[in-house]
């Protein structure tokens, strides 16, 4: 019976070790879960009611379910056929793909942002998992206008199998495409791109 | 006998705290994640930032020809739209449990070790 304290503080004392242990794993800063934001598949149906807008550069892209308010660069391809990326900064921003038609033209207007810009934190994309089907995107154009796009699917899926058809692939209507990474991290590397898929909805200032 | 206790756990403390610090320290002198892929100064205006390629490294000049569809050229592959830091904490995560499940196994060790030590104590008493 004298025994008794002794043991139970070496058992006390390695249940805490024990716990302790659990409480490593909670903060992790993964990028988004790679299936919670998927929505429905992507569906092919024209935006019919909105009249497509004049060919214009966009310049700037709000999403107000994100708080998000970025300007807009100019992005071509790489020297190895990829398409490029905005650089790496603390003041990271949104870049669309120059290849692609601009914001309300018919065909998939392609957007491209960093889900994190390394040793400067979080991308101007860094929650872009987050969307659903019918939140508003809005792209801001040169010449005055603005497209206003409904997010019509969010789908995180492997780099390995990008899904170019569905990303650069003719479309009936004006969409948009806004791509960044996302899921598992395998070292520096993101294992999966988050595509989100949205229709023209309303234009201003046509 | 309580003292031979309380120094075996003040020992297995101390083995776990030991384990644990290597996974708190941080490169005190961090390195750009992915050097290659920032911007080129010599081609960039000083207010606006270039773009980049989204992989470092670099290959052949494309040959490609523009397609007729909506969008002129389509890239290869997919976007390198992520480039994780040091602050990510990821791998300290896992050098944190790492670093518990030694202390675990050292507090286990040390515990089974006073028990029977006390039980032999206890027989040839």
């Amino acid at each position: 019976m004298i025994r008794r304290p002794g043991r139970a503080l070496a058992t006390a004392a390695l249940a805490a070790l024990l716990a302790g242990c659990g409480g490593g794993q909670g903060g992790g800063d993964a990028a988004p879960s790679a299936t919670a934001a998927n929505t429905a598949p992507h569906a092919q149906a024209p935006a019919k009611s909105v009249r497509p807008l004049a060919r214009s550069v966009p310049v700037g892209l709000r999403i107000p379910a994100l708080g998000l308010d970025t300007p807009v660069m100019d992005l071509g391809l790489a020297s190895d056929g990829t398409v490029e990326v905005p650089p790496v900064t603390d003041d990271d921003r949104a870049g669309w793909y120059r290849h692609s038609p601009t914001p309300g033209q018919v065909g998939p207007s392609v957007i491209l942002g960093h889900v994190t810009v390394g040793r400067y934190g979080d991308g101007v994309f860094r929650h872009l998992a987050r969307l659903h089907r019918g939140d508003r995107i809005e792209a801001r154009l040169r010449n005055g206008t603005a497209a206003q796009f409904a997010v019509t699917a969010v789908r995180t899926v492997a780099k390995a199998d990008f899904p170019t058809e569905d990303v650069y692939g003719d479309v009936a209507g004006p969409e948009l495409r806004l791509i960044t990474c996302g899921g598992p991290r395998d070292g520096e590397e993101y294992r999966d791109n988050v595509i989100v898929f949205a229709e023209l909805s309303a234009t201003k200032g046509a | 006998m309580r003292r031979t206790i309380l120094s075996a756990v003040a020992l297995a403390c101390t083995a776990v705290l030991a384990g644990t610090a290597p996974a708190f320290a941080d490169d005190p002198s961090p390195v750009p994640s992915v050097p290659a892929e920032r911007a080129p100064s010599s081609t960039a205006a000083p207010t606006e930032a270039a773009p980049v390629p989204s992989v470092s490294v670099p290959a052949e000049a494309p040959t490609r020809a523009p397609a007729d569809g909506q969008v002129s050229v389509v890239p290869e592959g997919a976007a390198d739209t992520g480039v994780a830091g040091p602050a990510d904490t990821t791998g300290t995560d896992q050098g944190l449990v790492g670093a518990g499940a030694g202390g675990v196994l050292l507090a286990g060790g040390a515990v089974l070790f006073v028990v029977r030590r006390r039980r032999a104590a206890a027989a040839g008493a």
